[in-house]
């Protein structure tokens, strides 16, 4: 129970915690993982959410509309804050630094979709912590 | 001219006693209880309830109407002093904010697959990075052309 709690918590006030939430496709469809704390301090996080699910067409478009709505509090259009790819009107890939919810906390928000026999791949993730977009991009990309 | 004499006083007193009595009546017994000396024992009460009576009021002497008026403040009120109690606030807000240990943000690594919560910090954690390396692996050039194969 209080581990549902902190998974709101984790995100708080964005729209695409209806999914992480389980509102959207079912908790029990996903693979989620919270993580908080200094698990995460070599990354330079403190917090790291993520929800990777397989859906169909209308599950995909509600995230989409959630992810969009949340784009609107980002913190800028340029590249060093957002990357984004979208393909036939839908949104395939995004990374979005967000306006910060208090001095020196960045906030991410990810979004990468992959067709798959007409189904959807989708992961999801919310980042927050110290680390710049440069950072993570340094951190994460596969060599 | 009316006068209150030893014949008639105890008329006079029981008007006065019954609340009948006038100014004129008052003044009259006030002269009579204050004059008269040899009064029988039953009336002497009545000399000194009418003597209390004549008293006036005592009014402030010039001196203490001077004092008044220089704005001589009366005796200072004895007060609380709040000094030491808002310093000693002060010293514990001190204390607690600045000499208690910083709290260690909260540590957790958990995940969720097929619904069953795993609480296992190290799988937990591969599970968020391999989200993240997916993400941010997506820019490759071999994965967009694998998207665009797949892409109908």
């Amino acid at each position: 129970m209080m581990c549902v709690a902190l998974c709101a918590f984790a995100q708080k006030g964005l729209c695409i915690n209806d999914v992480f939430e389980g509102k959207v496709v079912l908790k029990n469809q996903m693979q989620e993982s919270l993580i908080k704390g200094e698990n995460l301090a070599s990354y330079k996080l403190k917090v790291l959410h993520t929800a990777r699910f397989t859906t169909h067409n209308n599950n995909r478009e509600e995230v989409e509309k959630l992810f969009y709505e949340d784009m609107k509090s980002r913190l800028s259009d340029d590249d060093e804050n957002m990357e984004m790819e979208s393909r036939n009107g839908h949104l395939y890939y995004a990374i979005v630094q967000l306006t910060d919810s208090e001095k020196g906390a960045h906030r991410f928000i990810c979004y990468q979709c992959k067709d798959n026999d007409r189904r959807y791949d989708i992961t999801l993730v919310y980042m927050e912590g110290s680390a710049s977009l440069a950072d993570l991009r340094k951190t994460f990309k596969k060599k | 001219m009316k006068r209150v004499t030893s014949e008639n006083v105890q008329e006079y007193l029981a008007r006065y006693m019954e609340g009948d009595s006038t100014q004129e009546e008052l003044r009259l017994l006030k002269e009579y209880f204050g004059n008269t000396k040899d009064l029988p024992a039953e009336l002497r009460p009545y000399a000194q309830m009418f003597a209390v009576l004549e008293d006036k009021p005592q009014t402030p002497s010039v001196e203490a109407l001077n004092r008044f008026a220089g704005g001589q403040v009366p005796a200072r009120r004895q007060r609380v002093r709040l000094w030491p109690l808002v310093a000693a606030a002060c010293i514990a807000a001190f204390a607690v904010i600045f000499l208690t240990p910083p709290k260690h943000e909260e540590n957790m690594a958990i995940a969720y697959v097929d619904g069953k919560m795993i609480t296992n910090q190290a799988q937990a954690m591969q599970m968020g990075q391999e989200a993240l390396q997916e993400i941010f692996s997506n820019g490759s050039e071999e994965e967009q052309l694998t998207d665009l194969f797949n892409a109908k």
